[in-house]
């Protein structure tokens, strides 16, 4: 049996299982579905419809897709082939955190590059081989708990420091999800909302992510032979990064070095560093207790000044994907079904369940989202065919590293993910 | 809630129009018209309408105040009438920009923070009105801070539904004071997004039903009156259409069609400019660094503006002066793509997508430049004229 075979198979079995717990999306009938099919050339089906939960839930026994996902657009005619016939009714807010958009240290660890043209190999992600400058590359992303956890906290960052506080979003028309492999979902349902357009959704986007902001209208000029900064009393972003410096500066001085130098954050060179810590003290009384407000450090000049703040931003900022929250098209998981690349369930999460959650070890069965846990604890014979693969934790449990030939015996939630990631094949 | 009649009467672009003059709003358009010139006031009505398109098309930004304000309801109509009937996309922006900017002045000239708020009731905005004003942030004056106060915080939705369009940085939602959904406005700010659900209200597409539009206008030029203020109309537009084209007096390039030596990128901004279309600042940037790099002079480059929502000719002027004086390179093609300026895929201009230098593709040098556009255009022409010209010359031996 190929493993596509195998693993449609448990897909049908799960949905067989789980189909009186599976959850209905809102204004069901009016969005737009679409799947991918367990086949090798990648496609997506769409401009589908379902009238009710019960003929999606037949349909998913039935045909159990590799991926499933539903439009966060409602449109009166959600299966017409034609995006302009549809009948377009508006659009909930999609924000998607992926890990795959942002860098996390881990990344360096676990996830696998291989030169498509000298076959050369590594981990992380470069720009171009070290051994024969190409730089095109099949890529083997991964996860672990911390770059999960590196993508639930910008989730619950956009919650608490945007959504709730700037917008006055009500907590209950957000609906979050993890979204089975890397990263969270989270949707804002509300008439309002659904009336915005694309511009006026990418200027939420701005405001969220901090991207395009220009220092010189928050407040940051060069006047009367000194620098004017920003102003902590201002409220909106002016306010958000004078606490995030505050916060900074009151950190110990090594740790305000390393972020500084930091190519990944500030890259500021030594020589800025080493002036910027010298004042630093009297800079932070400055901006807490100073009435002038003239930033004057030595070196530090308008461009440096822009540095900082735009390494400041970066920290406060949310690291979204900007298209599916700008796309009013968009098809985004459907909660509940189960992700084709790693076999996990796409799970919906309260507010108040996110902050303990743990998607590679959930503790609470009814928010696992690893769903084909062996009752009996059996294993599963596998053969490794992907060149190399790094550690995995999952359930508590490390797995690997493996290398390419490597044949073993694992659980079944982890063989189901590796079969899934088609990194392995059934021996 | 209702709004006093009184601000219909001087706002008659609000919404309670039909309901508070629901015998004027309601008629359909050519029993309205009939109506009106049946009336003894219908000419001081003709000549106030005939007045605002005169301002409009001298390109001029203020309507003279009118003598009696009784008639400003009868006038909108008849306005909203007369540029669906001309159905011409040009005069209609350039209607919508004035008169919206008129009902932003008289807004500004009344400074009544009642009426404002009533006006925002009945545009159906959520805001919230604080009387004293509330404070959201200081401003820096050289050593002293001066307190930043508001009478006015509106919904971000609805501050999102008319700021996006506006394209000014200083709207942008990052740049703005938000909380609890709400965004800290000042009164003036409040008003211009007034003005543009105005110019909104106006800006009708121009029609594709012919023939809804002509059996419209085969009873309305029944009336006498309207037809000849209509055809009056277009007789001044005739003659005023063509200082609209940006022909430049500019002798640049001798006996050359000077927009045709533009890139795409240009000819785009100067579309939008024309059809009095918001600018975003780097459109407006881009093009004043364009223009004055090609020489042209700064009061060509100041009418350009003329026509957009904003215009203020004092501050353009101002600013398009000290661009001059800075020497400021325009935009080189990368920067024009990252910030989605490049027309070259929208155009399909060939020089921009194949570049130039070689008839062998793969010899084809990138262009990077809009003012090295121009170059090699005006290059090519001049050998394209100088081949013909020895070809007649040939001819003619």
């Amino acid at each position: 049996m190929s493993n596509y075979t195998y693993l449609r198979r448990l897909f049908q079995a799960y949905y067989q299982e789980k189909q009186f717990e599976f959850p209905k999306v809102s204004s069901f009938d009016l969005r737009e579905f679409g799947l991918i099919p367990w086949e090798k050339k990648v496609y997506m089906k769409r401009h589908m419809s379902f009238d009710n939960p019960d003929v999606l839930r037949s349909y998913l026994i039935t045909d159990a897709p590799r991926h499933l996902y539903s439009s966060g657009s409602l449109y009166l005619k959600p299966d017409a082939p034609d995006m302009n016939k549809k009948e377009y009714q508006g659009c909930d807010f999609i924000i998607d955190i992926d890990v795959d958009h942002f860098y996390t240290p881990c990344k360096d660890q676990h996830d696998l590059w291989i030169c498509k043209e000298c076959g050369n190999d590594g981990t992380g992600i470069p720009q171009t081989c070290p051994n024969c400058k190409s730089s095109k590359f099949t890529k083997v992303s991964w996860v672990c708990d911390q770059c999960l956890d590196a993508a639930k906290n910008e989730i619950t960052k956009l919650i608490s420091n945007f959504l709730i506080p700037d917008f006055g979003i009500d907590e209950k028309k957000m609906k979050i999800a993890f979204s089975g492999h890397r990263g969270y979902h989270l949707k804002i349902e509300s008439e309002d909302i659904r009336k915005l357009n694309s511009e006026e959704r990418r200027e939420i986007v701005d405001y969220v992510s901090g991207k395009n902001i220009n220092f010189e209208i928050l407040g940051l000029n060069e006047r009367f032979n000194g620098i004017y900064g920003l102003l902590e009393e201002n409220i909106g972003w002016s306010q958000k990064i004078m606490k995030k410096i505050i916060e900074v500066l009151n950190k110990p001085t090594k740790q305000i070095e390393a972020l500084l130098l930091d190519k990944n954050h500030f890259g500021f060179n030594s020589s800025v560093v080493t002036s910027f810590l010298k004042y630093k003290n009297d800079f932070l009384e400055l901006i807490t207790k100073g009435e002038r407000n003239v930033w004057a450090i030595e070196g530090f000049g308008l461009t440096n000044w822009k540095k900082l703040l735009k390494g400041i931003v970066a920290l406060i900022g949310i690291e979204l994907d900007e298209p599916v929250s700008i796309d009013i098209h968009r098809l985004i998981r459907y909660p509940g079904s189960l992700h084709g690349k790693t076999g996990f369930k796409v799970q919906e999460l309260e507010l108040n369940e996110l902050d303990d959650f743990n998607p590679l070890d959930e503790s609470n069965e009814k928010l696992d989202p690893i769903v084909f846990k062996s009752k009996k604890n059996l294993t599963y014979k596998l053969e490794i065919v992907e060149n190399k693969l790094p550690i995995t934790t999952i359930k508590g449990e490390s797995f690997g590293p493996y290398d390419k030939g490597d044949k073993i015996d694992v659980p079944h939630h982890f063989a189901v993910f590796l079969l899934c990631k088609e990194v392995a094949k059934t021996i | 809630m209702s709004i006093p009649t009184d601000l219909v009467n001087r706002y008659p672009w609000l919404p309670s129009l039909k309901l508070q003059y629901s015998d004027i709003a309601d008629k359909v358009p050519s029993e309205f018209i009939s109506d009106l010139f049946s009336k003894n006031d219908s000419k001081q009505t003709s000549e106030r309408v005939l007045l605002i398109f005169e301002t409009a098309f001298n390109n001029l930004e203020d309507i003279p105040n009118p003598k009696d304000e009784n008639l400003s309801i009868q006038v909108y109509i008849l306005l909203k009438i007369l540029v669906y009937a001309l159905n011409n996309k040009l005069i209609t922006n350039r209607i919508a920009n004035l008169y919206s900017k008129n009902a932003y002045r008289k807004m500004e000239r009344d400074n009544s923070e009642s009426d404002l708020y009533n006006i925002c009731l009945d545009l159906k905005l959520r805001v919230n009105f604080y009387d004293p004003p509330i404070q959201y942030g200081n401003k820096m004056l050289k050593d002293t801070r001066e307190k930043q106060a508001t009478n006015f915080t509106i919904y971000y939705i609805d501050y999102l539904k008319l700021a996006s369009n506006l394209r000014d940085e200083y709207r942008k939602l990052a740049h703005n004071s938000l909380q609890n959904g709400y965004v800290y406005i000042q009164n003036r700010n409040l008003m211009r997004l007034i003005q543009e659900y105005v110019r909104n209200k106006i800006l009708i597409k121009e029609t594709e039903d012919k023939a809804s539009l002509k059996s419209f206008l085969d009873k309305a030029f029944k009336i006498q009156e309207f037809k000849e203020l209509h055809d009056h109309i277009l007789s001044i537009w005739a003659k005023k259409e063509e200082d609209f084209d940006f022909t430049f007096k500019l002798d640049l390039t001798s006996k050359t069609d000077i927009m045709k030596l533009y890139p795409p990128c240009v000819l785009e901004i100067l579309k939008k400019a024309k059809e009095g279309q918001n600018l975003v600042h780097h459109e407006r940037l881009f093009i004043v660094w364009f223009l004055l790099a090609l020489g042209y002079p700064v009061e060509n480059v100041v009418d350009i503006f003329a026509t957009l929502p904003d215009f203020d000719r004092d501050k353009t002027i101002y600013q398009v002066e000290y661009a001059k004086k800075k020497k400021y390179t325009p935009y080189q093609c990368s920067t024009l793509q990252s910030i989605s300026l490049c027309k070259k895929e929208k155009y399909k201009d060939k020089l921009c997508l194949e570049g130039y230098g070689s008839f062998e593709p793969s010899e084809k040098k990138k262009l990077k430049h809009p003012l090295f556009y121009v170059q090699i255009k005006q290059y090519r022409d001049e050998y394209l004229k100088k081949k013909e010209d020895k070809k007649l010359e040939r001819v003619n031996q």
